[in-house]
């Protein structure tokens, strides 16, 4: 079949692909300015303290240090990214009177260069007073644990409530019901580039900021609130980033510590956080306890769902609030249930601050709730596929009160599937299969930042050459968001992709944009561009139907750069002519159109949803408990597929994360002090332990989105973990509750097993 | 971060044992620098001089003779990996390397650096135990030579004197009838061993065992041979019960540490699994030698 498209579809490298892999590519990292200071932090070695005294007077004597800041030289506002929430702006940066975990920052120093700043941080003399300290969110919702937070009862920082149905009366109306409880653990983002910034502060009052980040446009908003000044003389720019999964869109403290220190000298700092403070001074995934109870007809429908969640906070909101409420909306996906209630308790703890990672508290609900759907499958006598089949959500169907799903691939997903195990025939034994459905949205639709601006927003220039110029406030983390826009872009004008050029995530020449986290920006900055195209591209077709002399009931369109009358192909003209004539007809005004979306009337959570299912195969040694991953299969439909080879990218990437999630990644702590602060401490499957992986890709069309386009980034991180879950016990028969299923657990899981039988 | 340190790059072993003499405990040798940048980098290694002796082209080589093999400290990993000798007559030892950490790293570190890091989690030196290993220790006042089993008296602490390099590893021939094999259990593929295990295995008439070497990495402060559990099979017909009974003794022998990849109960109850499957393994080994 031809592609109506020319250049969506296309199996496209990263148009910045040269650039990094030659390692010209350049990061925050490698920004160097004239007169550019180095910065370091100190931070608190306590998990909860009482700040008495700072004394800086020893370290600014030190040769080469050119300034010292505390808590006492910032405003004492406070940063959050619930900015229309003010209580849930809790988040001071540096310090004033308390510290309320292992790495909250007191300090900062600015001096010539990083080992001078280091020296600085040892002459700082900090009088503590240490507090009673309190780690576990079970132990802080009591009535007599320490205080995280003055005045918030029970360390309750927030709580979500959502519910639909009659469920109490659904669960009497059950012929089986589940009652489970899971534990999800801790996960670190892990980029590559740890959070940086340069940042400099003219004598003119303005800021300039060259950083990793996920979002520009946050970034500079937040700097505006901390610092009292109007955003617009922020200017913010992302340029390569390093990898973002969730930790780079609220101000951090590389961030906030380098403009301070700025501000006080003039002079541009720079800020390159340690490994160490990357693993525990930003933020992480969140920690959660899954209490589930599901009912249930003889037949597999399922009438009603309850879910409980608590979870760990960490010392500050941070996005927690959002993972909160995303895990208790996901925790129904993607199954119609009729009825379902979701009652969820962030709790402030005195640890690193847990927050958004790849996924939004969707792997945690899908972990727990595969793992319980496959043991209600067992229950009941029904195949896992069958039971999921019966329950999946389809087309145009509405979460009640919450959510309109228009495409949705779901059941063709399970049928790819179904027919991919039972081509694998009859496994090796201590082998299993497992498999976990999720889905994951397009963007959010909650606007708790508190933005007046349209959620996406692009310009395209094109220019005398015919070339086009997207200006989008989209932030290219690694991700490939840029390639992706710059196709949308070609195809929507009718040219080649080299014939686009990108410029985004710089506050100073984009136009605003939420920026890369809740899989938005294909959709969401992918229409804005579009709609940018178009308006070209209707500007340069009046010129080109006045050139033509068509008759009026003839459609023009543009491909391969050749404006033609769409029934007759041949009959056309240069579309690089055309500009250039349209440019000087236009009095030499570049042909410019701006384009922009933000969601209506598409419920409260996304304008858009993904689906998938994915099948893992493991094998395990019944002996040591050690298990390997040796296939994952996705079946996955994210509407048109823009770049087939950014989806690839972004399967494999999933994989290793939340394979890694499922297996062995976590974050052990000894009193609010995390144990594995450094890549060889702190587990991550590496090429070795990757399995085969492969995608089924489902054809869906999305209307919403650009091209028929939706996410493809996040969910893919969603189902991993339950599905090893399930592929184990398919294995071996011993179910694992509590993330991460680790040999070890596994193999006291057989042990149980095994004397349980005995006992018998 | 990394300290500031004057560096010195002998390229004699005779250049190299003056300099050992004159800087004594502030000088840190350095030999691939695997294990020791990564200390550095914590800061926990702070030596003002360091001398790299990998350039030391007469320590580099690997020699087959009638006496068993040679190697000489400053071969890379990667060489012994890679060697057909090695291949051909100790393939326990490249099978060895190729799990050992990265292609990365087994291109620079060496087995001399290896050894004398002294990491009872390291890979070699529990097969350099099993194969009866010699190796040779050089001052410059002479030289000297001990058992591999006897190299490392404590975590991170070998039996080095100030002055004194590792020079040589040499392997004996290995006797008919003998196989050798090594695992470690780790939960990611090229990470350090959560537990190691070697055995090397001779068998005698009608399959007895006529002798038996068995090795544990990342069960004690340093690599122990369970010389209880080796007793319970020397000179025994191998049995599933008996091999059972050698795993339980070898998990009572060791003294491994918890920490936060493994409980040491974990640590006891993988010896236990993994004593008996090597001694089956280096038992087949043995049958194909």
């Amino acid at each position: 079949m031809t592609s109506k498209f020319s250049v969506i579809g296309q199996r496209v490298h990263n148009i910045d692909g040269t650039e990094k892999v030659t390692g010209s590519a350049k990061y925050t990292f490698d920004v160097v300015l004239p007169n550019m200071l180095y910065g370091k932090i100190l931070r608190s070695p306590h998990p909860h303290a009482k700040i008495l005294k700072i004394d800086t007077r020893q370290a600014k004597k030190l040769i080469g240090v050119k300034a010292v800041v505390t808590g006492k030289d910032t405003l004492g506002r406070k940063q959050g990214i619930w900015r229309r929430f003010p209580e849930l702006c809790d988040e001071e940066i540096l310090c004033r009177a308390k510290t309320r975990y292992i790495g909250d920052p007191v300090a900062a120093v600015a001096a010539i260069d990083e080992d001078t700043a280091e020296e600085a941080l040892d002459l700082i003399e900090v009088e503590y007073e240490p507090l009673p300290a309190v780690f576990d969110p079970l132990e802080a919702i009591k009535e007599d644990a320490p205080q995280v937070h003055d005045g918030v009862e029970l360390n309750i920082n927030i709580n979500r409530h959502i519910e639909w149905g009659d469920v109490d009366e659904a669960f009497r109306k059950c012929d089986h019901i589940r009652e489970d409880q899971f534990k999800c653990s801790s996960q670190a983002h892990v980029c590559m580039e740890t959070h940086d910034a340069v940042a400099s502060f003219g004598h003119n009052g303005k800021l300039t900021v060259w950083t990793s980040t996920q979002s520009s446009y946050y970034i500079q908003r937040l700097y505006a609130d901390m610092l009292d000044m109007r955003e617009s003389d922020i200017r913010v720019m992302n340029r390569h980033t390093g990898g973002g999964f969730g930790s780079k869109f609220e101000l951090d403290s590389a961030q906030f510590c380098a403009a301070i220190l700025s501000q006080k000298l003039c002079q541009p700092v720079k800020i390159v956080l340690t490994r160490e403070e990357e693993f525990t001074a930003t933020k992480r995934r969140t920690p959660m306890y899954y209490f589930l109870k599901l009912g249930a007809k003889k037949d597999g429908t399922l009438l009603a769902k309850e879910a409980r969640v608590i979870t760990e906070g960490g010392a500050y909101t941070a996005m927690g609030a959002t993972a909160l409420y995303l895990t208790g909306f996901f925790s129904s996906f993607p199954y119609k249930f009729p009825n379902y209630r979701y009652d969820g308790y962030r709790v402030y703890t005195n640890t690193e601050p847990s927050s958004a990672m790849r996924g939004f508290g969707a792997p945690q609900s899908t972990f727990c709730g595969e793992s319980q759907l496959d043991m209600m499958a067992e229950d009941l006598g029904i195949d896992p596929i069958e039971l999921r089949r019966k329950n999946g959500m389809t087309p145009d169907y509405e979460v009640p009160g919450q959510a309109f799903i228009q495409s949705c691939g779901l059941h063709q997903c399970l049928d790819k599937i179904e027919e991919t195990i039972e081509k694998r025939g009859k496994l090796p034994p201590n082998h299993g299969i497992g498999v976990a459905s999720y889905g994951f949205m397009s963007g959010g639709i909650f606007n708790w930042f508190n933005t007046p601006y349209a959620f996406s927003a692009a310009v395209v220039r094109i220019n005398i050459d015919g070339k086009a110029d997207v200006f989008t406030g989209a932030c290219d983390i690694g991700q490939g968001s840029n390639t992706t826009l710059a196709m949308i872009c070609a195809e929507e004008l009718g040219i080649k992709l080299e014939d686009v050029r990108v410029f985004s995530g710089d506050t100073g020449i984009c136009p605003p944009d939420l920026g890369a986290w809740g899989s938005r920006q294909t959709l969401m900055s992918g229409n804005a561009v579009k709609r940018a195209a178009a308006e070209c591209k209707s500007q340069i077709m009046e010129f080109a139907a006045a050139k033509m002399g068509v008759n009026i009931v003839y459609d023009l369109d543009i491909k391969d750069g050749w404006i033609h009358i769409v029934n007759r192909p041949e009959r056309g003209v240069s579309y690089y002519d055309i500009v250039k004539g349209a440019i000087r007809g236009k009095d030499g005004v570049a042909i410019m159109g701006r384009g922009h979306y933000t969601p209506h009337r598409k419920g409260m959570i996304s304008p858009a949803y993904s689906f998938g299912v994915q099948a893992a195969e493991v094998a395990v040694d019944v002996e040591t408990g050690r298990y390997k991953l040796v296939n994952v299969t996705t079946a996955h439909e994210s509407g048109t597929v823009i770049n087939p080879v950014g989806i690839e990218g972004q399967l494999e990437g999933a994989i290793m994360m939340a394979g890694g999630y499922g297996y062995c990644e976590d974050q052990p702590m000894d009193e609010g002090k995390i144990l594995n602060p450094s890549i060889a401490d702190y587990k991550l499957i590496r090429s070795l332990d990757m399995p085969e992986t492969e995608i089924l890709e489902i054809d869906t069309y999305e209307p919403e989105g650009p091209f028929g386009a939706k996410e493809a980034g996040e969910g893919l991180t969603n189902p991993t973990a339950g599905a090893i879950g399930n592929a184990v016990y398919k294995a071996v028969g011993v179910r694992i509750n509590d993330l991460p299923i680790t040999p070890e657990k596994v193999f006291k899981a057989l042990k149980e097993k095994e004397k349980k039988k005995k006992a018998k | 971060m990394i300290n500031d340190f004057e560096y010195f790059a002998p390229k004699t072993l005779k250049e190299a044992l003056a300099l050992l003499d004159k800087y004594q405990d502030d000088c840190k040798v350095i030999c691939g620098g695997q294990s020791l940048l990564v200390l550095m980098r914590q800061g926990l290694v702070a030596p003002p001089y360091m001398i790299d002796i990998k350039g030391i082209a007469e320590l580099s080589y690997i020699k087959d003779d009638k006496d068993g093999l040679k190697i000489g400290a400053t071969t890379t990993h990667r060489a012994i990996e890679k060697s057909p000798v090695v291949k051909k007559k100790y393939p326990v030892l490249a099978k060895m390397e190729t799990r050992l950490a990265s292609i990365q790293t087994r291109n620079w570190g060496t087995i001399g650096g290896n050894v004398c890091h002294g990491d009872p989690a390291g890979d070699p030196l529990p097969v350099l135990i099993a194969l009866g290993a010699t190796l040779t220790m050089t001052g410059s006042k002479g030289k000297r030579s001990m058992p591999a089993e006897n190299f490392c008296l404590d975590y991170f602490e070998t039996a080095l004197e100030p002055g004194e390099l590792l020079t040589e590893i040499a392997l004996p021939v290995v006797p008919p009838n003998t196989g050798t094999a090594y695992t470690k259990f780790n939960v990611i593929e090229s990470d350090l061993a959560t537990v190691g295990v070697a055995v090397s295995v001779t068998l005698g008439a009608g399959d007895s065992c006529q002798d038996i070497r068995i090795a544990l990495g990342a069960s004690a402060p340093t690599p122990i041979r369970p010389k209880k559990a080796e007793a319970i099979l020397k000179g025994k017909k191998i049995t599933d019960a008996l091999l059972a009974q050698a795993g339980e003794t070898a998990s009572t022998e060791a003294d491994p540490i918890s920490d936060i990849y493994a409980s040491e109960e974990y640590r006891r109850e993988l010896i236990k699994v993994l004593v008996p499957r090597l001694t089956r393994e280096a038992m087949a080994n043995a049958k194909k030698a």
